[in-house]
């Protein structure tokens, strides 16, 4: 823990409480995200949040170069479904240099549904459907 | 005078003891399996393994397969459809209840496995820790007013190699969904009648007939199809639907504990 996340505490259970807040975001349609407009942004991994039932990507970069970076949420599908096609819960890490490739939010704020991942540092390709194949006996 | 209070009380302990046995009913108990019990489990067909919901067969049932719905439901339906497309999708369970009966065997995009044991047969569903199904195969009744769940009230019979199921009792506000966005609660007195069925050797098949008379002018038939899968990586893994709501923190007192994730519909948003 650091001095830092202490004081941040209480700050973020307000903010927690200050936004309308639905508890859970379980089984979600993926129809808010707009699969025609593929973005890709590049940042640094703030948190990787490995969660049921969707692992969060939290991200800080800019939506334009030079732009002061802001913090982005991409959505993946569950631990269970990422765990069967290679991903583990340190697939990603905080500080890790990322370009992010993503369907964006119909409603323009700073999120989407998770395409696919490049690590910067070393090239490695990560991308998230699980459902390419549907057949018994997968390997 | 110790004596007689003895008597007194021996007399009134006896008398106790013959009006509570008059009195009680037969005590219903789950018996302990045998060994014959264990060893007839054998003869069952083959369903061990990680069972994976065909999701493009849900997808295209939503057209080619949609269910009677009344008309004003399917006002109701064309309503939420057009809100999904238009890119608003309503979103039915993001409030971690269970997906429940019949939505769970109709729309779920997660595995399942299937467990027998004597008597019974459980459904264990990956990524909502109560995704849990209990089909009684010990040849009892559903109880004459059975409390309303979930899931409902579930007891089974082989017939062959086909598990019938028969359930009732589902909570009125569990939905009958035919995507995760679109689908409508089923108000009461569903009926859920199931074959479940090994079609090919891994792949295993649901026939449903659901039948909702307060949203459906008829029974629904339709088949939901499950793919074995044995790698070791798609054993079932823990899913709590809540913990996505939360991040690790800690306390002022340095203690592991959950933060609430800003939310916005149900889903994290960057703030």
């Amino acid at each position: 823990m650091t001095r830092s996340q202490t004081i941040a505490l209480p700050l973020v259970l307000l903010v927690g409480l200050a936004v309308p807040v639905v508890p859970g975001q379980a089984h979600h349609s993926f129809a808010m995200f707009d699969p025609s407009k593929a973005t890709t942004i590049n940042g640094t991994v703030k948190e990787f949040q490995w969660t049921n039932p969707h692992v969060v990507l939290w991200v800080y970069a800019a939506a334009k170069e030079g732009e002061t970076p802001e913090l982005w949420n991409i959505e993946l599908t569950s631990p269970g479904n990422l765990t069967r096609i290679g991903w583990t819960r340190h697939s990603l890490n905080p500080g890790d240099k990322v370009a992010v490739e993503f369907a964006p939010l119909r409603d323009g704020t700073r999120g989407g549904g998770f395409r696919k991942v490049t690590l910067t540092d070393t090239g490695q390709e990560l991308t998230g459907n699980f459902q390419a194949t549907e057949k018994p006996d997968l390997q | 005078m110790i004596l007689i209070s003895r008597l007194g009380f021996a007399a009134a302990a006896l008398l106790l003891a013959t009006s509570v046995g008059r009195a009680a009913e037969p005590r219903e108990i789950d018996p302990a399996p045998t060994a014959a019990d264990w060893a007839a489990l054998a003869k069952l067909p083959d369903w061990s393994g990680v069972w994976t919901p065909g999701v493009k067969d849900q997808n295209a049932q939503i057209t080619s397969n949609p269910p009677p719905w009344t008309p004003d439901v399917a006002t109701q339906m064309a309503d939420l459809a057009a809100q999904e497309k238009a890119g608003h999708p309503r979103g039915l369970f993001i409030d971690c209840l269970p997906e429940g009966m019949p939505s769970w065997m109709l729309i779920s995009h997660n595995a399942v496995e299937i467990l027998f044991t004597p008597g019974r047969v459980t459904l264990l569903g990956e990524s909502d820790g109560s995704r849990l199904r209990r089909i009684y195969t010990d040849g009892r009744s559903h109880p004459a007013d059975p409390d309303p769940s979930f899931h409902g009230n579930s007891i089974g019979h082989w017939d062959g190699e086909t598990l019938v199921v028969d359930t009732v009792g589902v909570l009125p506000q569990s939905y009958l969904a035919v995507s995760e966005a679109v689908g409508i609660p089923n108000n009461g007195d569903l009926h859920v009648v199931e074959r479940i069925h090994l079609a090919e050797t891994d792949t295993l098949h649901d026939d449903l007939e659901i039948t909702a008379p307060h949203v459906l002018t008829g029974p629904w038939k339709t088949t939901r199809i499950y793919y074995r899968q044995r790698a070791k990586k798609y054993e079932i893994i823990e899913g709590e639907c809540l913990q996505g709501s939360f991040k690790d923190g800690v306390d002022a007192k340095d203690n592991a504990i959950f933060v609430p994730v800003p939310l916005v519909d149900g889903n994290p948003r960057a703030q």
